[in-house]
C-alpha cells in the first residue's frame, strides 16, 4: 500500500503544473514512507527525525523558497503530461524488469523503490523549473528510503541520519541556487541556463 | 596513526572555523594561510606514514598505501589552492555573496570541501564514504558558482543536480549490498565495511547489479564519459583554485572509491567496466582537445582524458599498470593544478581568455601554462609519459593489446591537440597588452615548486614498479 502510494505521488509530481501542489505531493510521499518506517525494524527516534525533516522541514523550506520566487507565468513544459508519464513509465518498467529479486521478502516494495528512483530522475530530466528538479532529487531519495525500510534488520542509523543530513544539505544549497537563478533570470526556468556549450 | 587519521579532516574543519572568526578580510587571509599550512602538514604526516608501509584498520578508519598517495595529493593541491585563494579573492570582483560575507563564505566552503576530501581515502566503510562524497557536493557546488555570474550558476546547478542524481544511483547499489549482507546475517554499518564486503560470499547477481550501479553513480562524480556533462562547465566556471581542487583532487579521490569497490566486490565484469569507462573517456575527450577552446575548458577536457587513463590502468591491473596509476594520479594533480593556477594571472591580464582560446600569453604565465600542458600531453620528461608507458606495458603484459592500441591512438591525438593549443597560445598576437605592471611572483613560485615536483616524480618513477608500495596494493 505504502509503496503504491509513494509511486503514485511520484508520478503525480511528473505531471502537475503548480509548484505548491508538487511540494505537497512530495511531502505526502515522505510522510507515507516515514510512517511505514515506524512499522519496521530500526530505531524509532531515527525514524521520527527522518519523518520530521523530510515530511515537514524540507517541504516548509521549499514552500518558503517558492513564495520568494514568484513565477510571472507557468513555465511551459518541453513535452505534454501524457508523454512525460509514458516516458517515465517505460523507463521505470525497463529498470524494474532488469532488477532481480533483491531478497527483502517484499518484492512489490523493491520494484516500487527502483521505479521511484527512475521517476525521480525522469522528473529532473522532464521538468524545467528549478524547484521541480529539486523535487525530483527528493523523489529519487524517497525511492531509496522505501528500499531502505525493507532491509531486514533495518539500515544502520548512521547511514540513515547521514543520508538525511546530506539530503538536507543538498536541498538547502539547491534552494540558494533556486533563488539566485530566479534573481538572475526572473524565472526558475532552467531551460534558459544553456549558454555553456562546446 | 589512528589519532593522526582522525585529526586530519578535523584540523581542516577547525581551519575553516578559524577563518570564520576573522573580523576583517585581511585577518581571514592570514588565518587561511595558517590553517592551510597546519592542515597540509598533518595530512602529509599521515600520508608519509601510510606510504612508508604503516596501516590502520578499525571500524571507521582504513589507511593503506593507496590512502597515503591520495592524501598526499589532496594535501598538496589543497595547500596550494588555499594559498592562492587570497589572490583570487582580491581580484575576483563580483561574488554571489555580499562583500562582507564573501570571504568567510568562500573559506568556510573551501575548508569543508577540503576536510571531506581528506576523509574519503581513510574511511573504512562504503556507506560512510558515500556520505562524505555526497557532502563534497554541497560545498563545492557553492564554490563553483561563487562568482554569481549566470554561466557560473548554470555550471553549479548542473554539477549539483547531476552528481546528486548519480550518487542516488550509487546509493541504490549500496542498499542492494546491505540487503545481500543482511541475507547472510550481517547487519548494520559494519556489514558495509571494506573488509566485510571483501570477505562476504555475496550472491553473484546482486553483487554485479550493485557494482554496476555504484560504479555508474560514482562515474558521474568522477566525470567519466558518457556521464561527464557537468565537468567542463564546472571546471571552467569555478574560481581557479577550486577548479584545481576539483580536477586534481576530487576526481581522482572518487576514482579511489571506485577502485576500492572494484577490489571489494570483484565481480567478473569489473575490469571490462573500468576499461570501457577509460577508453570512452579518452576517445570522447580527443575532439574537444583539438578544438579552439578557452584555456580552462581545455584543461577540463584534459581531466576527462586523464581520468580515462586512470580507469584504464585500474581495469588492466597488475604490477606495471597499478604503478602507472599511482604515478599518473600524482603527476596529473601537479600538472593540472599548475595549469589552473596559471589561469589566475592569465584572466587578470586578459579577461577575454575566459571565453576565448589562448593568445599571446605573457612570459611568466606562458611558462606555467607551457609546463602544465607539456606535462599533461605526456611529453618526456613528464611523469605522465612514464605512467602512460607503464599502463600500456601492463596492458600488453595482461594480453590487452587491442585495448592498448586504441588507448595509444587516443593519447597521441590528445597530445597533438594540447600541443596545438600551447603553440597557438605562445605564438599568436596578444589580444591586449597589460596596461600596468602585475606581480607574477606567486605564479613563478608555483611554477618552480610544482614543476620541480613533476621532475621529482619522473625521477622517482623508476623505483615504483616492484616497490613495496605497489606490491601492497595488488
Amino acid at each position: 500500500m505504502t509503496a503504491t502510494l509513494a509511486l503514485v505521488f511520484g508520478l503525480a509530481v511528473l505531471v502537475v503544473r503548480r509548484r505548491s501542489l508538487a511540494i505537497a505531493l512530495v511531502g505526502a510521499q515522505s510522510l507515507a514512507i516515514g510512517v511505514a518506517a515506524f512499522g519496521h525494524d530500526g530505531e524509532l527516534v531515527v525514524a521520527g527525525i527522518v519523518l520530521a525533516v523530510k515530511a515537514v522541514a524540507l517541504p516548509a523550506l521549499l514552500l518558503a523558497v517558492m513564495r520568494r520566487t514568484r513565477e510571472p507565468r507557468l513555465v511551459a513544459a518541453a513535452a505534454g503530461p501524457l508523454v512525460r508519464l509514458a516516458g517515465a513509465g517505460a523507463a521505470a518498467g525497463l529498470a524494474v524488469a532488469f532488477t532481480p529479486d533483491l531478497g527483502t521478502g517484499d518484492l512489490h516494495a523493491e520494484r516500487a523503490a527502483v521505479a521511484l528512483v527512475v521517476v525521480g530522475i525522469a522528473i529532473v530530466v522532464a521538468r524545467r523549473p528549478a524547484l521541480f528538479q529539486l523535487l525530483g532529487l527528493i523523489v529519487a531519495e524517497n525511492g531509496l528510503s522505501l528500499l531502505a525500510v525493507s532491509v531486514p534488520g533495518g539500515l544502520s542509523y548512521v547511514i540513515e541520519l547521514g543520508a538525511l543530513l546530506d539530503l538536507a544539505l543538498v536541498v538547502v544549497v539547491a534552494s540558494f541556487f533556486t533563488r539566485r537563478i530566479h534573481m538572475e533570470l526572473g524565472t526558475g526556468d532552467t531551460d534558459l541556463l544553456r549558454t555553456l556549450r562546446d | 596513526m589512528t589519532e593522526l587519521a582522525v585529526a586530519t579532516p578535523l584540523v581542516a574543519l577547525a581551519g575553516g572555523a578559524l577563518t570564520a572568526l576573522a573580523r576583517t578580510p585581511r585577518e581571514a587571509d592570514h588565518a587561511n594561510v595558517l590553517a592551510a599550512i597546519v592542515t597540509a602538514l598533518v595530512a602529509l604526516a599521515l600520508a608519509v606514514a601510510a606510504i612508508a608501509g604503516e596501516t590502520a584498520s578499525t571500524r571507521w578508519l582504513y589507511v593503506d598505501a593507496a590512502s597515503g598517495v591520495f592524501l598526499a595529493v589532496i594535501a598538496v593541491v589543497g595547500l596550494c589552492s588555499a594559498l592562492v585563494s587570497p589572490i583570487y579573492l582580491r581580484t575576483s570582483g563580483r561574488s554571489w555573496f555580499t562583500a562582507a560575507r564573501s570571504r568567510r563564505a568562500y573559506y568556510a566552503a573551501l575548508y569543508a570541501f577540503w576536510a571531506a576530501l581528506l576523509a574519503i581515502p581513510i574511511s573504512a566503510n562504503l556507506a560512510v564514504v558515500w556520505l562524505v562524497v555526497e557532502a563534497t557536493t554541497g560545498a563545492s557546488a557553492l564554490l563553483v558558482s561563487f562568482s554569481g555570474r549566470r554561466e557560473a550558476l548554470e555550471a553549479g546547478w548542473k554539477y549539483l543536480v547531476l552528481t546528486t542524481l548519480g550518487l542516488s544511483v550509487a546509493l541504490l547499489g549500496i542498499v542492494i549490498l546491505a540487503i545481500a549482507q543482511a541475507g547472510l546475517g550481517a547487519h548494520g554499518l559494519h556489514a558495509l565495511g571494506w573488509d566485510a564486503l571483501t570477505a562476504a560470499p555475496l550472491p553473484e547477481e546482486e553483487t554485479l547489479l550493485a557494482f554496476v550501479l555504484i560504479t555508474a553513480g560514482l562515474a558521474t562524480k568522477i566525470g567519466w564519459a558518457p556521464v561527464h556533462n557537468w565537468l567542463p562547465d564546472a571546471h571552467s566556471e569555478a574560481p581557479a583554485p577550486i577548479s584545481a581542487l576539483l580536477s586534481a583532487a576530487l576526481l581522482p579521490t572518487v576514482v579511489l572509491v571506485a577502485w576500492r569497490v572494484k577490489d571489494a566486490l570483484a565481480p567478473p565484469a569489473a575490469d571490462a567496466v573500468f576499461i570501457g569507462f577509460g577508453l570512452a573517456s579518452m576517445l570522447i575527450a580527443v575532439p574537444f582537445l583539438w578544438r579552439s577552446l578557452p584555456f580552462k575548458r581545455l584543461l577540463a577536457y584534459s581531466s576527462l582524458e586523464h581520468m580515462g587513463v586512470i580507469a584504464l590502468g585500474l581495469g588492466i591491473g597488475g604490477r606495471l599498470a597499478i604503478a602507472g596509476v599511482l604515478l599518473h594520479v600524482c603527476g596529473h594533480a601537479l600538472a593540472k593544478a599548475l595549469g589552473f593556477y596559471a589561469a589566475l594571472p592569465l584572466l587578470r591580464a586578459d579577461p577575454d581568455a575566459a571565453s576565448q582560446p589562448l593568445a599571446g600569453v605573457a612570459a611568466p604565465t606562458a611558462t606555467a601554462i607551457g609546463i602544465s600542458l607539456v606535462a599533461l600531453s605526456g611529453l618526456p620528461p613528464s611523469p605522465l609519459f612514464v605512467s602512460e608507458l607503464l599502463i600500456a606495458l601492463g596492458g600488453i603484459e595482461a594480453g590487452e593489446t587491442a585495448v592498448v592500441a586504441v588507448a595509444i591512438v587516443a593519447l597521441a591525438l590528445g597530445f597533438l591537440g594540447l600541443l596545438h593549443a600551447l603553440l597557438t597560445g605562445l605564438l599568436d598576437e596578444p589580444r591586449r597588452r597589460s596596461r600596468r605592471h602585475r606581480s607574477y611572483r606567486p605564479i613563478i613560485a608555483l611554477t618552480c615548486t610544482l614543476g620541480g615536483g613533476l621532475l621529482a616524480l619522473t625521477a622517482a618513477s623508476a623505483l615504483l614498479p616492484g616497490s613495496a608500495l605497489v606490491e601492497g596494493l595488488l
